[in-house]
């Protein structure tokens, strides 16, 4: 007799604990809605002004995407498409102010999806959060991908596919169109971290993983970006700037004016980890190569292709 | 202790701002430990995303005349500093310091200063 009561008390517990458990959401989803500005703490000359040439250490790239590298030349950013392209979605997050907001369903009121806008070009992003599937490998491939997320407790977490290709370093090392990444998305009061993991199976030996912080910012505005394609440098249509294989003046530069010797200035994965530093004592310090003329000097280039004479090569 | 006050504000005031990123590296385009100059007449001032030109017609060290491209920076960057679209116009005769490019063949420097002597107008700062 006595058991009768208890069990209709747990009975009601139950049930008022199924009845919450239904009512309120899993777990608090934090709210990444607002302005956020850029912290440059990490990376800060990489991302301000840029790194240098040939400069790819701690980066866990492979011979193709080395030499990718050493084939290119900055004048490519002049070339009439290469003008106006916006960072893309694993590369963005190194710069610029951010803004988020999200799309909210009107009857479930549940997150359909997260956007994501860069000040620099205003390239938008959209993280769909309604359990649909990546496109099939065929679609289409844009700047900012495809992306799903979903909550790993208060972290979201961002799938991202369908990206054209672009680049890990802002000095021609390559990144594909099979490439995909997760992102983190954390946020710690007034502080918002992005983890950027990168996989490349064309391009990379190991996964590219960074961290990107910002601050709310409730005073920013996003202002407008327009951009517009002229003709920076006047040169022959379909001509693509480059270095020919071995024709790179500038493979030691960076290495010789840090003092450091260059095989790690030529990246690759074992160049990530704290144990390379005990290898890089035995190297020699790399020695400043025999730079070419500057524009308007009477001397002649060391070689044509070592500074950038026209070539006509197909753009990939 | 004044100018190492200056210094570590300065570096502070870097890390924490926010930037409009570049979208190419100015250390691999330009050869950043050097400078040269120019003297000679606009033909196109390009007030422009993602970064300003100023095209100048103006003797190489051969006495060659060229096209220098000459790069400045973005629009907002450029009115934070008192210059807009009306600033430069063709014709005018300016002498430009910046730091010669890395590809001889592109005739090509990154603004450091512009000068035009005409009216004392002047202009001078990092191009980021």
């Amino acid at each position: 007799m006595n058991g009768r009561p208890r069990a209709r008390r747990l009975a009601a517990a139950v049930a008022a604990c199924a009845l919450v458990s239904t009512a309120a959401p899993a777990f608090a989803q934090v709210d990444f809605s607002g302005a956020w500005g850029a912290r440059l703490h990490e990376d800060n000359l990489e991302r301000g002004g840029g790194p240098e040439m040939n400069e790819f250490e701690g980066l866990p790239i492979n011979a193709a995407d080395r030499m990718r590298g050493d084939s290119w030349s900055a004048s490519l950013w002049t070339v009439p498409e290469h003008q106006c392209i916006p960072h893309p979605a694993d590369y963005g997050p190194n710069f610029s102010q951010l803004v988020m907001w999200s799309d909210v369903d009107p009857v479930t009121k549940d997150v359909v999806a997260w956007h994501t806008e860069l000040s620099w070009m205003n390239p938008v992003r959209t993280i769909w959060m309604d359990g649909r599937p990546h496109p099939p490998a065929w679609a289409p491939h844009t700047w900012q991908g495809f992306s799903t997320g979903k909550w790993e407790g208060d972290m979201l977490t961002v799938e991202t596919t369908h990206l054209k290709p672009a680049y890990v370093r802002r000095n021609g090392l390559a990144r594909s169109e099979k490439a995909a990444v997760r992102e983190h998305f954390i946020r710690n009061g007034d502080i918002l971290t992005i983890v950027t993991i990168v996989t490349d199976p064309v391009y990379l030996t190991e996964p590219y993983i960074k961290s990107r912080n910002f601050q709310f910012d409730p005073g920013y505005r996003m202002t407008p970006y327009p951009c517009s394609v002229d003709v920076e440098i006047d040169r022959p249509a379909g001509e693509i700037p480059h270095y020919l294989p071995g024709a790179n003046p500038f493979i030691s530069e960076a290495a010789a004016k840090h003092k450091m010797p260059l095989e790690p200035a030529r990246g690759g994965a074992e160049t990530m980890y704290p144990e390379y530093m005990e290898r890089m004592k035995t190297l020699p310090t790399a020695t400043m190569p025999a730079q070419p003329a500057a524009a308007g000097t009477a001397a002649p280039p060391a070689s044509p292709a070592a500074v950038g004479t026209p070539a006509r090569t197909p753009e990939r | 202790m004044k100018y190492r006050v200056v210094v570590i504000l300065a570096v502070w005031a870097s890390l924490l701002a926010g930037r409009a990123g570049a979208h190419h590296s100015f250390a691999a385009t330009y050869f950043e430990d050097k400078t040269q100059t120019i003297e000679g007449t606009i033909v196109q001032f390009m007030f422009r995303n993602p970064h300003s030109f100023v095209h100048v017609e103006a003797p190489d060290d051969n006495g060659q005349m060229q096209r220098w491209a000459v790069e400045w920076a973005a629009t907002a960057q450029l009115k934070e500093s008192g210059v807009d679209y009306e600033s430069l116009k063709p014709g005018d005769h300016v002498i430009v310091t910046g730091n010669p490019g890395r590809t001889a063949s592109d005739h090509r420097l990154r603004m450091q200063s512009v000068e035009r002597p005409k009216d004392g107008w002047k202009w001078s700062g990092t191009v980021r």
